[in-house]
């Protein structure tokens, strides 16, 4: 682990140092692409003037009502759907399906007709982009629980609640969390397209701005923000997953962690 | 049809367990090749189990063995007659038995300490008693030190003794065990046996172990019964007449234990002509697992 996280660094460092190189030594046009050190000077000074500090707060704002809308609804449905209902679950499943691939972006221009440009078409928005991985990671997870740990549970007499709360739950939690990373990165992208339709804050706005005025720095420094903050906030959830589902990474992770099982 | 309703409640006997005409008979859906029809996993198994005896349950893969242990779990109904512990009718799964299945079965998000008091948390044991009761079957199986670790930081073999601790815990009177040891390596699974041996007779419990090793069925059991497939049918139950306490060494190379394992071998392989499995019949017993759902 500590292998891996230096050299993930190293990679990000380089990465950052052929940032600030490129445009320096006229690899690319310093007027298009500045330098990352003038983008970090910018992003400070937006900080201390205030201004950088209420669109952060308003975008974080937005994605977390979104992510959150989506877990408290997302969540009860897929225990629901993966568990008591199967029927159900078939019925609905290709209609479901079909949801999670429509477009957002197009979307957003119709429930704006119904909900206006406010704040509650971003929420509904992001929401409904975020819903749909955590609803099936939450079926998978309850139905791909191992059917040996169901059957030593059931001879112990245990009830269909706590068989529940005691097995199938738990069994979920890899699958779960897989599902909360991958619509976790989904409302950042969401949030930005939601500022961008249609609002007056926000680093999304912020960025739209400033790309409408040729403020390249600042468009860079807004971009950087809403990149620093999407990683952020996956780490965040990975180091949950790895406190709540040690045991199991989930199928997202195991595809990334091949490569070391066969180096 | 006739399922529970001309089954005694209960019945006057001083044996543990008293399994009695039990026939268990699954109905298959038309498939494109093969017509509707019922396949009869057991037919009429009586069988008595003493307390404190070590019964082994052999015969090949399509037998009826596992189905018949989880009839006695209370995991699986049978289509008729009954299975009685203690004189009382079995009804459903229940405390006073214990399960150790093949695939070990521990909860990979509890540590072995916390699996082994999983019993003991339903059965609402306080804390302290717990931890006493945990750290007493671990050391019984052996895997002192290892309370804190996690199943997936453990060998196969040492995963299984998990299992077996967790599954004596809760103080269950009788051990169902259903090809616990058929995962682990050759040696593993010697060793096993061998501990198995010794926590049986540390604890008394009454132990039916299901097993298609007739090497295994031999070395462990008081007596064997023997099944023979489609339909799954007692065919014999023979008495292990050798001495005990039984060491791998000794007991495998004395001329007795090779005498009874040709015995069982033959008993397996003379099964009569109409008992033959028919070529059809593995994938489709494979198929079948009554405790499928959830």
């Amino acid at each position: 682990m500590g292998k891996n996280t230096v050299r993930k660094a190293g990679v990000i460092l380089l990465f950052l140092a052929l940032w600030e190189l490129a445009p320096l030594i006229g690899l690319v046009d310093p007027v298009f692409i500045p330098r990352f050190s003038g983008v970090v000077q910018t992003i400070l000074e937006l900080y201390k003037t205030g201004e950088f500090v209420q669109h952060t707060r308003i975008s974080l704002l937005r994605a977390f009502t979104g992510l959150a809308t989506a877990v408290v609804i997302g969540l009860p449905l897929g225990l629901l759907l993966g568990g008591w209902f199967p029927r159900i679950r078939q019925a609905t499943e290709p209609l479901m399906e079909l949801f999670a691939v429509a477009n957002p972006v197009i979307l957003a221009h119709i429930i704006i007709f119904f909900l206006g440009i406010g704040e509650s078409a971003k929420t509904f928005i992001i929401a409904w982009l975020c819903v749909w991985p955590i609803i099936f990671s939450t079926i998978t997870g309850i139905r791909t629980a191992d059917e040996s740990l169901l059957k030593a549970a059931r001879s112990l007499g245990l009830g269909r609640w706590q068989l529940f709360r005691l097995v199938v739950l738990p069994s979920a939690a890899p699958s779960l969390f897989t599902g909360l990373r991958l619509a976790a990165g989904y409302a950042f992208i969401m949030l930005i397209a939601a500022e961008m339709m249609g609002a007056g804050s926000g680093l999304g706005w912020f960025v739209l701005q400033s790309q409408e005025n040729y403020h390249v720095l600042r468009l860079f420094a807004g971009a950087t923000v809403i990149t620093f903050l999407a990683v952020l906030t996956d780490v965040s959830i990975k180091l949950l997953q790895n406190r709540f589902a040690f045991w199991n990474g989930g199928p997202a992770e195991n595809v990334l962690e091949q490569g070391r099982w066969m180096a | 049809m006739a399922r529970d309703a001309d089954v005694p409640q209960q019945i006057q006997t001083d044996a543990k367990i008293v399994v009695k005409g039990i026939t268990s008979v699954f109905h298959l859906k038309k498939t494109r090749t093969t017509p509707a029809g019922e396949f009869i996993a057991l037919n009429d198994i009586n069988l008595e189990v003493r307390k404190g005896e070590f019964l082994v349950l052999v015969g090949p893969s399509g037998c009826g063995k596992s189905t018949l242990l989880d009839i006695l779990a209370g995991l699986a109904h049978p289509t008729s007659g009954g299975v009685y512990i203690d004189g009382k009718k079995v009804t459903g799964p229940a405390l006073d038995r214990g399960i150790v299945l093949q695939g070990y079965a521990l909860f990979p998000w509890r540590t072995v300490r916390q699996n082994v008091e999983f019993g003991l948390e339903i059965k609402k044991v306080p804390k302290q008693e717990r931890a006493a009761i945990s750290d007493n079957f671990i050391h019984l199986v052996g895997l002192d030190g290892f309370a804190d670790r996690f199943p997936h930081e453990l060998s196969g073999g040492m995963k299984q003794r998990v299992a077996i601790a967790r599954a004596l815990a809760y103080d269950p009177e009788v051990l169902l065990m259903d090809e616990p040891f058929a995962a682990v390596d050759a040696q593993t699974r010697e060793s096993l046996q061998d501990e198995l041996l010794r926590i049986w007779e540390a604890t008394g419990k009454t132990i039916l172990f299901v097993t298609h090793s007739i090497e295994e069925a031999v070395f462990l059991g008081d007596r064997v019964a023997v099944l023979t497939p489609n339909p799954g049918t007692l065919r014999e139950i023979v008495k292990i007449d050798l001495p005990r306490p039984r060491h791998n060494s000794d007991t495998r190379s004395s001329a007795e234990f090779g005498w009874i394992r040709r015995k069982i071998w033959e008993l397996l392989q003379n099964a009569p002509s109409d008992a033959r499995p028919h070529p059809n019949a593995v994938p489709v017993a494979d198929a079948i697992s009554p405790t499928a759902a959830l």
